[in-house]
């Protein structure tokens, strides 16, 4: 207990940059590292809720919305974490499922930046 | 005591401390085919169908599709007088409503079906529905108010069935739209102004096996290829239903109908667990293909449509079927007995293993809560 609440460093702050996802592992957990675009970090448990994928090796999308058949916009402003094998997108803001009800959601761990320096707490 | 009539009696009694029950697939028949339609034809039109001899008196499908006991009515069914089976509006009442006190039937018409979606030419398809709806109107409609209609429109002019539908639509009695459905998926475009029309009118879309799907191209296709007789193609019809709920739902046609509400005939239900399972989860990972699908398609499915109960198929344990329907949602399901065919179900025999709260709903509440009745 103690060691997931002593903070490790991933890497320079300079290192994460919106749009990516680096693969750190910290006590034995493999951890992505996000940049959002709104400048904060995520760190995600690399296991996806649904059927156990890295989900880390997916890729960071937005939200497509539409008004009726046919109308197609994208809404590039939110982060968006889709998984590489069924494709569930979680929002990288609350962790939950962007279009489904279910109690399951993205393991996030505490991170902060320090003097150029970024930490995670797993 | 023959067994027909205790199983008359035994309804009788079930159904005056219990149930009110409204049968959702009904088939009058023309009682001389085409012939019936003469006075409702324009005097062009009647010329050239009796010069064609195009008197239609069934479904003309070739000997392979033939039902192998040679044809699809009950011939109990038949008139004290001998006429065809359904062809009468008040043998009809005696013989189902006033024996299974049925408080109402939702009557649609089987040779509309096959004429109407490919047997004849798109013009003559459009003359026909007119006629085939004027006679149901005034012959069947007015001789009971307990007969509701299912009023057919010539889906391969989807402006003219729409134009159909705004010409029939406000008989009180007229409680849906029969599409007779062509070679393509419900979802498609092509529908939209029948769609747009049945929406105006706060009617149903009402779809029901056409008894020729699969036999003649331009009708929905099941498989490559060609069945190899009644029974190998009637066993695999609820593909049909089964295409269309899954196109219409991912299409965003519900979305853009918001109030329009699907009547499944004959298609079955028991597939849908399967279906909407595979959906549900499929639309989680591939949502942003149809962004304009906008719930889990199973929300959807539960809003906005009803199948009916026959040809009811299930396991023989009573206890399995009660698990298969509380799996589905009892809500998504309307009795029928698809009289007079021969593969029909009546009310005594009919799904008694259900709670009473999920009788009421299958036998009425649910087609009241779609239909005009």
């Amino acid at each position: 207990m103690a060691q997931e609440t002593t903070p490790t460093r991933v890497g320079k702050s300079s290192d994460f940059e919106p749009g990516a996802i680096a693969l750190v592992e910290i006590n034995g957990r493999e951890i992505g590292i996000i940049r959002l675009q709104s400048g904060e970090l995520r760190a995600v448990l690399n296991y996806c809720p649904h059927k156990g994928a890295p989900i880390c090796k997916g890729f960071i999308g937005g939200v497509w919305q539409s008004s009726g058949p046919g109308d197609l916009s994208f809404d590039a402003s939110q982060d968006v974490l889709v998984c590489p094998w069924h494709g569930f997108e979680f929002s990288l803001d609350s962790g939950r499922e962007l279009c489904w009800n279910k109690r399951s959601r993205l393991r996030f761990y505490p991170v902060h930046e320090a003097e150029g320096d970024v930490f995670v707490s797993a | 005591m023959s067994t027909d009539t205790t199983l008359a009696s035994d309804t009788a009694h079930r159904l005056k401390t219990e149930l009110r029950i409204f049968d959702c697939d009904v088939h009058p028949v023309p009682q001389a085919g085409l012939v019936s339609l003469t006075p409702y034809l324009p005097a062009a039109w009647r010329e050239r169908f009796a010069r064609k001899q195009a008197v239609h008196d069934g479904l003309n499908v070739p000997i392979r599709f033939k039902h192998p006991n040679g044809s699809v009515v009950r011939q109990d069914a038949r008139t004290p007088e001998g006429l065809p089976p359904a062809s009468s509006p008040q043998h009809l009442v005696a013989d189902l409503i006033e024996k299974h006190e049925i408080s109402g039937a939702l009557l649609n018409c089987f040779e509309a079906g096959g004429l109407l979606s490919v047997q004849a030419s798109t013009e003559e398809s459009i003359v026909l529905a007119a006629a085939f709806n004027d006679l149901f109107i005034e012959e069947w409609l007015s001789v009971d108010k307990r007969l509701k209609y299912a009023a057919a429109v010539p889906t391969q002019d989807p402006v003219a069935a729409a134009a159909e539908i705004r010409r029939v639509g406000k008989h009180p009695q007229v409680c849906a739209i029969f599409i007779p459905l062509v070679d393509l998926m419900m979802g498609h475009r092509y529908y939209w102004p029948i769609y747009e029309a049945c929406q105006e009118l706060d009617l149903p879309v009402f779809i029901h096996v056409t008894g020729i799907e699969s036999i003649f191209t331009g009708t929905p296709t099941m498989g490559p290829g060609t069945f190899d007789g009644y029974l190998e193609r009637y066993t695999v019809i609820p593909q049909i239903g089964m295409v269309n709920v899954n196109s219409l739902i991912l299409s965003g046609a519900l979305e853009r109908f918001p109030r329009l509400n699907f009547i499944f005939a004959e298609y079955g239900f028991l597939w849908l667990p399967s279906l909407l399972f595979r959906m549900d989860r499929t639309w989680r990972g591939l949502r942003h293909e149809t962004p304009w699908v906008k719930k889990p398609p199973s929300e959807y499915l539960h809003e906005r449509f009803l199948f009916t109960t026959q040809p009811l198929d299930g396991p023989d344990n009573p206890l399995h079927m009660q698990q298969l329907i509380a799996m589905l949602g009892h809500d998504v399901i309307c009795f029928s007995t698809d009289y007079p065919h021969w593969d029909n179900d009546m009310p005594g025999t009919t799904l008694r293993m259900l709670s009473d709260d999920a009788r009421r709903s299958v036998f009425y509440d649910n087609a009241a809560r779609v239909l005009r009745i």
